[in-house]
C-alpha cells in the first residue's frame, strides 16, 4: 500500500497528464453532444460577447465597401426612378414616346434593349460598352438611346459585346436640329463638361431661343427623327453664317444603366441607294 | 513572483485573444491555420512545475476550443506538448544549470531555440490535424496541413522572438 501511494505520488504528473488527455478525448468523442451541453452553452454567452465586440470593430474596416455598394444601389434606384418618371411623362403627354414607338414600327425601326457594362465620362475619348453584340443583331452605325435621350452610335460589335461612341467623344458627330423646325446641324463634343455638347452649323437665318429642345434630325439612317437630345443652354453668332449653340444634354452619362439600340431594317438598302446616287451624310 | 504571475496571466489572455480573434480567421488556401498560442506554453519559465504547465496547457487549449467550436482538439494537443516539453528542453536547452530560465533565442541560441520550438509546434499541429480529420486515413492532407501551418506558426514565433531580442 505504501509503495503504491509512493508510486502514485511519484508519477502524479503522469497521471495528471493521462487524466487531462482522457478528459480531452471524452470531449472530442462526444463532440456533437457537448456542443449542446451546458458547459459550452453557458460559456457561449461570454464567447458571443467577445465575438460581437470583435465584429463591431471589424465592421468599421468594411464600411468603405458597404458605402460603395450602397451608393451604387442608390444610383441604380435613382436611375430607375428617372426612367420611370420619364416614361410616365412621355405617356402622359402622349406625344413623343408613343409617337416614337409608332413611328418606329412604321419605319421598321426596332429597339434592342441592352445593359451598359462599362462607361466613362471623365476622359476625352469616352466609350461605352454594352453587353450585347452581333449575336443580338447589333451592328456598327446603329443609334443608341435611353429613356432620356440620345446616347451615341455603335462603333463596333463583337459577338456578345459592342462598343458605343457616345456624344461625349470628339469623334462622334450626330445630325441634330432645333425641334420646331429649321436646318440640321451637327452635334459635337469637344471635351470638358459631360453635360454640355455643341450644336454646329445651324444657319443664322433661323431664330433660336434659350430653352429650345434639340432633337435628332432624321437625316441619316442612324436615328429616327425627333428623338430628344437636350435643350439650348447658350447661343451666340459664331460668324456670318452659323450659330454657336451650347446644348445641355438630357442624358446623364454618369448614370447609364440600360439603353436601347436602334436597328433600322432598311438601313443598308437606303445607304446603298444613296451611295449609288452619290449622296453622303 | 506576483508580478511574474500577473505578467504571464496577461500574456495568457493576450495569446488567447490574438489566436481566436485574428489567427483563427486566417485560413490561407484552406489548409494553413497557424496556432501561435502554444508559444505561451513553449516559453513558460523553467520554474513552472510540470503539473502547472499541464493544467495551464489544458485550460488554454480548452478556451481556444470553446471559441473555435472544436471541443478537446486543442486541449489534447496542448496537454501533449506541455507534457513532453521538458524532454526537448533537456535536448536543446543550455547544458549549465539555471535557477530561472525562460526559453528564448537569447538563452538557447537561435538554432537550438528554433529546433526546440519547431519540434513542439510540429507535434502539436500534427496531433491537432489528426484529431480534426478523425482518422489517419487522410495522412497526405494531414501532413500537408501540418507542414504548412507549422511553417507559418514557426515563422510567427521566430518573428516574435527576434522582435523581443532586438529590444
Amino acid at each position: 500500500m505504501k509503495t503504491l501511494i509512493r508510486f502514485l505520488l511519484k508519477s502524479k504528473t503522469l497521471f495528471l497528464f493521462l487524466f487531462l488527455e482522457i478528459v480531452s478525448l471524452i470531449l472530442i468523442v462526444n463532440h456533437n453532444q457537448f456542443q449542446r451541453s451546458w458547459f459550452l452553452n453557458s460559456s457561449n454567452a461570454v464567447v458571443g460577447e467577445i465575438y460581437t465586440f470583435s465584429n463591431s470593430v471589424s465592421e468599421y474596416f468594411n464600411l468603405k465597401t458597404v458605402n460603395e455598394n450602397l451608393a451604387k444601389e442608390n444610383a441604380e434606384l435613382r436611375n430607375l426612378l428617372h426612367v420611370q418618371e420619364n416614361e410616365l411623362n412621355f405617356i402622359k403627354q402622349d406625344t413623343n414616346y408613343q409617337g416614337r414607338k409608332d413611328f418606329a414600327a412604321e419605319k421598321n425601326f426596332t429597339f434592342i434593349t441592352s445593359k451598359v457594362i462599362n462607361s466613362s465620362t471623365n476622359k476625352y475619348q469616352n466609350y461605352i460598352t454594352l453587353d450585347k453584340g452581333s449575336a443580338d443583331s447589333i451592328r456598327p452605325n446603329m443609334g443608341v438611346i435611353n429613356a432620356l435621350g440620345v446616347v451615341g452610335i455603335v462603333s463596333s460589335a463583337s459577338e456578345h459585346f459592342s462598343v458605343v461612341l457616345p456624344i461625349l467623344n470628339p469623334s462622334s458627330k450626330i445630325s441634330a436640329k432645333i425641334k420646331n423646325g429649321g436646318n440640321a446641324g451637327s452635334l459635337v463634343w469637344k471635351g470638358g463638361d459631360a453635360r454640355i455638347a455643341l450644336l454646329e452649323e445651324v444657319p443664322l437665318y433661323f431664330p433660336v431661343t434659350k430653352g429650345d429642345t434639340v432633337v435628332t434630325s432624321g437625316n441619316s439612317t442612324i436615328f429616327p427623327e425627333g428623338i430628344n437630345i437636350g435643350t439650348v443652354r447658350e447661343f451666340r453668332k459664331e460668324n456670318y453664317n452659323f450659330y454657336f449653340i451650347e446644348v445641355e444634354l438630357f442624358t446623364d452619362f454618369s448614370q447609364l444603366s440600360f439603353v436601347d439600340v436602334i436597328s433600322y431594317k432598311n438601313a443598308r438598302e437606303q445607304k446603298e441607294l444613296e451611295e449609288k446616287e452619290g449622296i453622303h451624310d | 513572483m506576483i508580478s511574474l504571475f500577473l505578467k504571464y496571466s496577461l500574456y495568457f489572455v493576450l495569446y488567447v485573444l490574438v489566436q481566436v480573434l485574428i489567427l483563427n480567421n486566417i485560413l490561407f488556401l484552406d489548409f494553413i491555420n497557424p496556432y501561435l498560442y502554444i508559444f505561451f506554453i513553449i516559453t513558460l519559465p523553467s520554474t513552472t512545475t510540470r503539473d502547472v504547465t499541464l493544467l495551464v496547457g489544458f485550460l488554454m487549449g480548452l478556451i481556444i476550443d470553446i471559441f473555435s467550436g472544436t471541443p478537446g482538439f486543442n486541449a489534447f494537443a496542448t496537454v501533449l506538448i506541455a507534457y513532453i516539453r521538458p524532454l526537448f528542453q533537456k535536448t536543446f536547452g543550455p547544458r549549465e544549470e539555471h535557477d530561472f530560465l525562460v526559453p528564448s533565442i537569447k538563452t538557447y541560441g537561435v538554432g537550438m531555440f528554433l529546433q526546440y520550438a519547431g519540434y513542439l509546434v510540429l507535434i502539436h499541429h500534427f496531433t491537432f490535424f489528426v484529431i480534426e480529420s478523425a482518422s489517419v486515413a487522410h495522412i497526405g492532407s494531414i501532413l500537408l496541413k501540418t507542414v504548412c501551418s507549422s511553417a507559418f506558426t514557426i515563422l510567427l514565433i521566430a518573428g516574435l522572438e527576434f522582435f523581443k531580442f532586438r529590444r
